[in-house]
């Protein structure tokens, strides 16, 4: 039963990050059709870019917001300069653009940081919380993971549905041309969505190094496992995003619990051919059923 | 108020429009009428900027805006409502509205164009918090109009608006809309297949077949010509 709880925890941890990234490919999907390979390269570079700051003197927090600015901003760039000017040619040619992106970024750190493993520090302390004389394995770094993941959930969830902003973003995504009609300028859209999801990927990236320690690669399993979660709750939907990047965190801990943590990778593929054949849409796709 | 001057559209060698001429004046309906091919969709697709011509010049009030995005063009007042699949079917009804107005700098008209459209549609004020896929085609039809109308257009580009609605409920629409062009000045191209209907309500009528303009004229004359009633408009 213990056991079961220390997993549980740490799948939800873990989840959330998961979560955070399905959320930032489904952004993406919704908006342009593409899934951006380059998500986890993206956020790897900008955690090292919070790392060379806090080399240089950044306290925490600075570097913290370092990083999620340059998220911001590298999505803006990608989109503007590398995904906008494929954008009417076939899918397939902005697929094989995003993982040039992750090549590039992946060749690229190594010689502006550095090839070697390090280590990232956490905001808060990684020691588990203490409930009378036992030590649960939840620590203030987790919680404050779950939180942040939440916070950001939040901020967009009221951004789409409660501000006009958010409508128009809706809009070009759903249909750029009746969008455009509309008076929204579709392209400018994109961007700020390629923008966005370019900042949630940043928080993931930031979020889970301490516990994964910094490298060139370092993301690649979490993009896995973030898309795994992503087509999980239907790549249609944000909260299917969510429900699907938790369900791998769990799934993923009990897997790694119980059976061994060589068969987690194996764990996330049966769990996907598992779901996908009950619901071939996702977990949460009836919301994206649409009747033209 | 919407000047056309010899617009030629071509999707790659295929010519969909030749040399087209016309102007729409303030205030007025003016039905584009022809067979199917006959380039009626291309030419309100070209005005609303979603196509680009390949020579020739649209101007609103003077102001060239042939080379404009569809977005500018939605800004500058030209309202477009697309054949058929116009409604963002996956947002609510009230969403649907709102983006309507959202062209509309002052926040207050924004809010006055939502309201106006319930008052002119009031089918649609009852499901205003259901997405739109639940609606029929009728009621999607009017929402499509409805969202076109709530951004408070100059110039209102009505591509089949008959399509799936009932006749009973075109006439009602047909009746507001007319309202509004003698309340407010508002301009009106027309589209449409069914030319008797159109006729009855339009100020003004353009023939077009094959690409090219055939006729141009009082919708009134062009019904009672016996030779182009045949020809071109099956009745």
């Amino acid at each position: 039963m213990q056991r079961f709880v220390v997993l549980t925890l740490n799948g939800l941890t873990e989840g959330s990050i998961y979560a955070a990234m399905a959320l930032a490919l489904v952004l993406i999907w919704r908006a342009t059709r593409v899934v951006n390979f380059a998500q986890g390269a993206m956020a790897m570079f900008t955690t090292y870019l919070a790392l060379f700051s806090l080399e240089h003197g950044a306290p925490y927090w600075l570097a913290f917001i370092v990083a999620l600015l340059s998220g911001l901003l590298l999505g803006a760039v990608v989109e503007r300069v590398l995904v906008r000017p494929v954008e009417s040619a076939p899918p397939l040619n902005v697929v094989i653009l995003t993982l040039g992106v992750l090549l590039m970024l992946e060749a690229l750190a190594p010689m502006l940081f550095g090839g070697q493993i390090r280590s990232f520090p956490a905001a808060f302390s990684i020691v588990g919380f203490r409930v009378g004389s036992l030590q649960v394995p939840f620590s203030a770094s987790d919680l404050f993971t779950l939180v942040s993941v939440l916070v950001a959930m939040a901020l967009l969830l009221l951004l789409f549905q409660r501000t006009d902003l958010g409508l128009r973003m809706r809009a070009a995504a759903f249909n750029p041309e009746v969008a455009r009609l509309l008076g929204v300028r579709v392209g400018r859209m994109l961007t700020l969505g390629w923008a966005l999801a370019s900042l949630v990927g940043a928080l993931a990236g930031l979020l889970i190094a301490p516990s994964l320690l910094l490298y060139p690669t370092y993301m690649d399993q979490v993009l896995v496992f973030g898309f795994t979660g992503a087509i999980l709750g239907g790549l249609d939907s944000p909260p299917g995003a969510v429900v699907g990047g938790l369900v791998m965190g769990f799934a993923l801990s009990y897997v790694g619990g119980y059976f061994g943590s060589d068969l987690e990778t194996v764990g996330a593929v049966v769990i996907l051919v598992a779901v996908l054949m009950v619901r071939p849409r996702g977990l949460l796709a009836w919301r994206a059923q649409r009747v033209v | 108020m919407l000047e056309i001057v010899d617009l030629t559209v071509a999707y790659g060698p295929v010519v969909a429009l030749e040399r087209v001429s016309l102007s729409v004046a303030e205030g007025s309906i003016t039905a584009v009428l022809g067979a199917n091919g006959a380039g009626k969709t291309t030419l309100v697709r070209t005005i609303s900027g979603l196509v680009r011509p390949r020579s020739g010049s649209i101007r609103l009030k003077g102001a060239e805006i042939s080379r404009l995005a569809p977005e500018a063009i939605a800004r500058r007042g030209i309202s477009h409502v697309p054949e058929g699949r116009g409604v963002l079917a996956e947002l609510t009804v009230e969403e649907n509205l709102r983006l309507g107005g959202l062209c509309r700098s002052d926040p207050a008209d924004r809010r006055v164009g939502v309201a106006e459209a319930y008052e002119l549609f009031r089918p649609l004020a009852e499901r205003r918090h259901l997405p739109a896929f639940t609606l029929s085609g009728g009621e999607r039809q009017m929402l499509s109009i409805a969202r076109a109308l709530a951004a408070g257009p100059r110039v209102l580009l009505l591509d089949e608006p008959s399509l799936g609605l009932a006749s009973l409920v075109l006439t009602q629409i047909m009746a507001r809309i007319k309202q509004l062009v003698h309340e407010r000045q508002l301009t009106v191209l027309l589209i449409e297949q069914n030319a008797r209907s159109a006729l009855s309500v339009a100020d003004d009528a353009v023939v077009l077949s094959l690409g090219r303009v055939v006729a141009h004229d009082q919708a009134r004359r062009l019904a009672s010509e016996e030779g182009l009633r045949h020809a071109y408009l099956g009745f």
